[in-house]
């Protein structure tokens, strides 16, 4: 084709020419990706700094604060000696919940005057309020649990027996594709893969309006033969390349260096990642297509690519969202990998399950050419609007 | 260039002190009119402060996952666990999407995404409670989202709980041992929430995102100004004439930065005082005591983006730079992957940022009730960081007009995106 190999010598030129090229498409991705593995190593966050309230110190409540102590969830950091202290540690941010047993707790046990122990989840950051509240469940149960066998076995009672009649039906989970109920295998695919498109967003309105802004976007159309569709392959296609590589390495990093669990097949994420790729710059394509004002279509695109992390349920389902803001995670490509990733890599289901996804990715990039006559105008006559 | 030098050399202390205030009240004076013929600055400082709260908010506002459906597969199918799958269905998590004869078929349903757990009650579930011994129901769930395995996880333990209080009770009676009080439990246990007791996602995420907000709308505001002022020092031979001159470095970024925290203080108010009372988020603290607390966020994050400035060499970089650190940021603030389990290097790196300060003591301001004293910690925290950005943000802006007017030929625009000349129109 006339014009295309100069135009993909010239956009290469361009990348290497720029610091800013090679940071937003290699580092900023690459950095992201580690950050997150890092951040989140130990898969499950353990040990959330905890109170006791022991107002009875007795035989019984030690016992209480010696099992605290062995929930994996829970740090027991502080022994306090007032609700108020508590509370005034939770609001400083010294713990996260307490536990407080009440005075004469042990002779209303065995006295069976049934006294309450009460705990308290500071749920205003979720994840160690969660685990907090978990544990001190485990404990305020396991607790009652021991004292009615301990009761039970002592009135003659066969333990085997009692341990049925304390929890006659238990409910058996299997979390399936993460068993160990890990944070970073849960969010590190979801949030890094967001990164990238994020990057691949900026730096396809970047690469294209800078030319309108230089005023050398008439010379990027001459080198193409005065042809839109040349000229945007040939910029936007070494950008394919660099963001696919950055996004199969991505791959190997998560599932390979880092062991994630695959369930399915990794050549059909593989696929969609690349898919991926064309799809956000389509998605850009199209934005600055018909606003090719940097500074418009750069805010848009930012805000687009930070609201599609809220927008795309990787943490809030869609299902749950108001409809007239569930439809708008549609239009975001995010969206589809993620849903082929839980498809596909978490659980295993076969590729026919998510065919219509790839097929969503696929339609992104005529969807995204549709308005390219109105950038080229703009190409010809470019204006810069600070 | 000798009218816009910004050192003057012979003049007596008393004297440049006055000068000195005097250039602080032009800078800052002269700001706002930078601001206001800036539309991008404009969308950053007003648009995004006034529109993406109540975005987030109405994305999160459904604040707890319910009537999630669950295939049933019921190979007992007799009274006890016909029992069990109405039990199951009252819970406001569950909703039983179908009966399955068997698991494959219930598997499919998953994966095509009608279920998202699936419940097998083995045939053996009526016979083992009858003869009094422990009955297994294996549940398995989706892992695609934790808070969906969260809410179905609480239905089927509030499960377990009344399945045990149906059938304890009638044990203990055929056993025997009503005499010795075993009907009920010998502890009771209570438990409480705090700060967010509706247990919901807008009430624990909103709160935290407000101040990344505040502080990322003003650092990509900040960089889009400064960008522009580097581009327009490239154009006229180092100079910036839109800019205050003879003002001292010092000056220059105080005044400026003293312009900026003027403009959010209102936005403050709008966002930490009216988006949670609009949308009945937790809002038990005292408004006096978080917006004090909410002045050196604004300061650090004004001197925060003016160090940034540094790598901002025209408007546009500024949205490569700035807009996925807000991720990162998020992730340091120990809003989803809490703070206590970071490595000690991320937990420094959070240090460094004012936002995870902010976030960390208007949550517990909002939340928690917390008073400013009980947030010294965050609060001293983010003055410290006020002192340590201006340092750094002298010290990039008096680089930038040091390596500006040497660096720079009049009348030339350095071209550095495209290696040829750009031609004209």
């Amino acid at each position: 084709m006339t014009g295309l190999k100069a135009s993909i010598l010239r956009e290469v030129r361009r990348l290497g020419s720029r610091k800013m090229y090679i940071c937003a498409m290699v580092l900023v991705p690459v950095l992201c990706a580690l950050f997150f593995v890092s951040l989140m190593q130990p898969g499950l966050p353990v040990k959330a700094p905890v109170a006791v309230v022991d107002l009875d110190h007795s035989t019984m409540s030690r016992k209480v604060t010696r099992t605290l102590n062995a929930i994996e969830t829970i740090d027991v950091t502080r022994r306090l000696e007032s609700y108020d202290k508590a509370v005034d540690a939770v609001r400083r941010g010294d713990i996260y919940g307490f536990f407080v047993i009440p005075a004469n707790f042990e002779s209303d046990a065995l006295g069976g005057r049934t006294p309450t122990m009460e705990y308290y989840s500071n749920m205003t950051y979720f994840v160690p309020g969660t685990l907090t509240f978990k544990g001190f469940k485990t404990v305020a149960v396991t607790t009652a649990g021991g004292l009615v066998t301990a009761t039970l076995v002592s009135a003659g009672a066969d333990p085997a027996m009692v341990g049925s009649l304390i929890q006659p039906m238990t409910v058996q989970e299997h979390p399936l594709g993460n068993p160990w109920l890990s944070y970073s295998i849960y969010l590190c695919p979801s949030f890094i893969y967001g990164v990238l498109a994020l990057m691949i967003f900026l730096t396809t309105a970047f690469a294209i309006t800078m030319e309108i802004k230089d005023g050398t976007s008439p010379q990027w159309l001459a080198t193409a033969h005065g042809r839109i569709s040349v000229a945007l392959v040939g910029k936007l296609l070494p950008h394919t390349l660099v963001f696919s590589i950055v996004g199969l390495g991505i791959i190997s990093l998560l599932w390979g260096y880092c062991h994630f669990p695959v369930a399915g097949s990794l050549w059909w994420f593989a696929l969609a990642v690349v898919l991926f790729v064309m799809a956000c710059q389509a998605f850009a394509l199209f934005i600055v297509s018909i606003l090719p004002n940097p500074r418009l279509s750069f805010s848009i695109l930012a805000l687009t690519g930070i609201l599609s992390f809220s927008l795309t349920g990787f943490s809030f389902p869609v299902q749950s969202m108001y409809g007239a803001l569930a439809i708008f995670s549609y239009i975001i490509p995010v969206r589809y990998l993620f849903l082929i990733y839980v498809s596909d890599v978490l659980n295993g289901w076969p590729i026919y399950f998510v065919r219509l996804y790839y097929v969503a990715l696929i339609l992104f990039v005529p969807i995204g050419c549709t308005m390219v006559w109105k950038l080229k105008k703009a190409c010809l006559k470019p204006v810069y609007v600070e | 260039m000798s009218n816009n030098s910004y050192k003057p050399n012979n003049m007596n202390p008393l004297k440049y002190i006055g000068h000195w205030f005097a250039k602080l009240g032009e800078v800052f004076a002269h700001e706002f009119s930078i601001v206001r013929h800036d539309a991008g600055a404009l969308l950053f400082f007003i648009g995004l402060p006034l529109l993406y709260p109540i975005v987030y908010t109405l994305i999160y506002n459904p604040e707890v996952v319910r009537q999630l459906p669950v295939a049933v597969v019921d190979n007992s199918r007799t009274p006890e666990s016909r029992e069990l799958i109405r039990s199951a269905s009252a819970a406001p998590a569950v909703e039983i999407f179908s009966y399955d004869a068997n698991m494959a078929d219930a598997k499919a349903r998953m994966a095509a995404g009608e279920v998202f757990a699936i419940m097998e009650i083995p045939s053996d579930y009526a016979r083992r409670l009858a003869v009094g011994q422990q009955a297994v129901v294996p549940m398995y769930f989706d892992m695609s989202l934790l808070l969906r395995y969260r809410a179905l996880l609480g239905a089927m333990t509030d499960l377990q709980m009344k399945v045990m209080h149906d059938v304890t009770a009638a044990r203990v009676e055929t056993f025997g041992a009503s005499s010795l009080g075993m009907a009920s439990l010998p502890v009771e246990s209570e438990s409480n929430f705090m700060g967010d007791t509706s247990d919901g996602f807008a009430s624990f995420v909103i709160p935290g995102i407000v101040i990344l907000i505040l502080q990322q709308s003003l650092v990509l505001g900040v960089m889009l100004i400064e960008g522009s002022s580097r581009e327009r020092r490239r154009r006229y031979g180092g100079i910036d004439p839109k800019m205050v001159a003879g003002a001292p470095t010092s000056s220059l970024i105080i005044g400026k930065a003293l312009c900026y925290t003027v403009i959010y203080l209102p936005m403050a108010l709008y966002v930490l005082v009216m988006i949670p009372r609009f949308f009945s988020l937790p809002h038990i603290g005292d408004p006096a005591d978080y917006l004090l607390f909410i002045f050196p966020l604004l300061l650090a994050s004004a001197f925060f983006g003016q160090t940034l400035t540094l790598f901002a060499k025209e408007r546009e970089s500024t949205f490569m730079i700035v807009v996925f650190t807000s991720v990162v940021f998020l992730f340091l603030s120990g809003l989803t992957w809490p703070r206590y389990a970071m490595s000690d290097f991320w937990r420094f790196c959070g240090d460094l940022v004012p936002g995870v300060w902010g976030i960390e003591g208007f949550i517990r301001i909002n939340s928690n009730a917390a008073t400013l004293a009980e947030s010294a910690r965050p609060f001293t925290a983010m003055w410290i960081l006020t002192g340590l950005y201006f340092i750094t943000a002298w010290i990039v802006m008096a680089y930038i007009r040091k390596v500006s007017r040497t660096d720079s030929v009049p009348a030339h625009i350095p071209n550095t995106d495209a290696p040829s000349a750009p031609e004209a129109k």
